[in-house]
């Protein structure tokens, strides 16, 4: 076993897999008038959860990608645009607050390593 | 992941760019509504802007993150403009024989600028621009937060 426990590494993607969708609920409001533009979305939650079911090793959960997904198949606007700014501003507070929760557990277990290895005493 | 949250600042700041190109052609269409005689000598005719989703990868960090990890789906760039075009609609006609610009008949040509649209268009690229704002702000206190690590 390496110095990072598989909780640390699925952490890690956690955090990488929420700012990639920072980037795309920020891409579908900056498109809000596009016409045409179908919203993106990104599912990290349930990437995770199944490589972790599924007992993924820690290199395979290092691995992972996640893939974004669009939804083509709904219609806001009448030029084709499915963009609902409302919706779009909740996730973008929801991911936001997903992303600092990461961050605190990650940085707690990160402490208690440090601790353990006697860093910075 | 290309970009990362600066990424999506960058996508925030195209957002923000855009919404601000839209409310300058809305003040220019509301300010000529009523103009007889643009830069050609005709009436002033309705401007538009042109949004399409701005290709994502393209740049250095896109390309380097896309050479490390082949098959990494990049996400879009934002919004970019891609041209401000006029509104080929048919232009207003008010009979007013004493006009200067009035025609054999007494008819004036007024551009064909609606104040009503022009509001609307205004409220929605400024509420566009508010929501832009948020998300740059989200993307930056993520940020912030991340620097905390181990602090």
């Amino acid at each position: 076993m390496g110095l990072f426990d598989v909780t640390q590494i699925a952490l890690e993607q956690a955090l990488a897999g929420s700012a990639q969708r920072q980037q795309l609920l920020a891409n579908n409001l900056a498109n809000a008038d596009t016409p045409g533009f179908k919203r993106s979305d990104l599912d990290f939650h349930a990437t995770l959860a199944g490589a972790l079911a599924n007992g993924a090793s820690p290199a395979q959960i290092e691995s992972l990608q996640f893939t974004p997904q669009t939804d083509t198949t709904s219609s806001m606007q009448a030029d084709g645009n499915n963009v609902d700014v409302d919706t779009e501003m909740a996730k973008l507070s929801q991911n936001a607050l997903d992303y600092e929760s990461l961050v605190s557990v990650a940085n707690a277990r990160l402490k208690m390593l440090s601790t353990a290895i006697g860093y910075g005493q | 992941m290309s970009g990362g949250l600066f990424g999506s600042m960058g996508i925030s700041a195209s957002g923000m760019s855009a919404d601000r190109l839209r409310m300058d052609v809305v003040a220019e269409n509301l300010a000529n509504a009523d103009t007889t005689r643009g830069a050609n000598g005709q009436p002033y005719q309705r401007k538009e802007v042109i949004l399409q989703e701005a290709p994502g990868g393209s740049t250095f960090a896109d390309t380097l993150a896309g050479a490390q990890a082949p098959g990494t789906q990049s996400v879009g760039g934002g919004v970019e403009v891609t041209g401000i075009v006029a509104d080929p609609s048919p232009p207003r006609r008010v009979y007013d024989p004493g006009h200067p610009d009035a025609d054999a008949q007494g008819y004036v040509t007024l551009p064909n600028v609606n104040p009503v649209t022009e509001m609307v268009d205004l409220i929605t690229s400024s509420r566009g621009y508010e929501a832009n704002v948020q998300a740059m702000n989200a993307a930056k206190q993520m940020f912030t937060r991340t620097l905390d690590i181990l602090h």
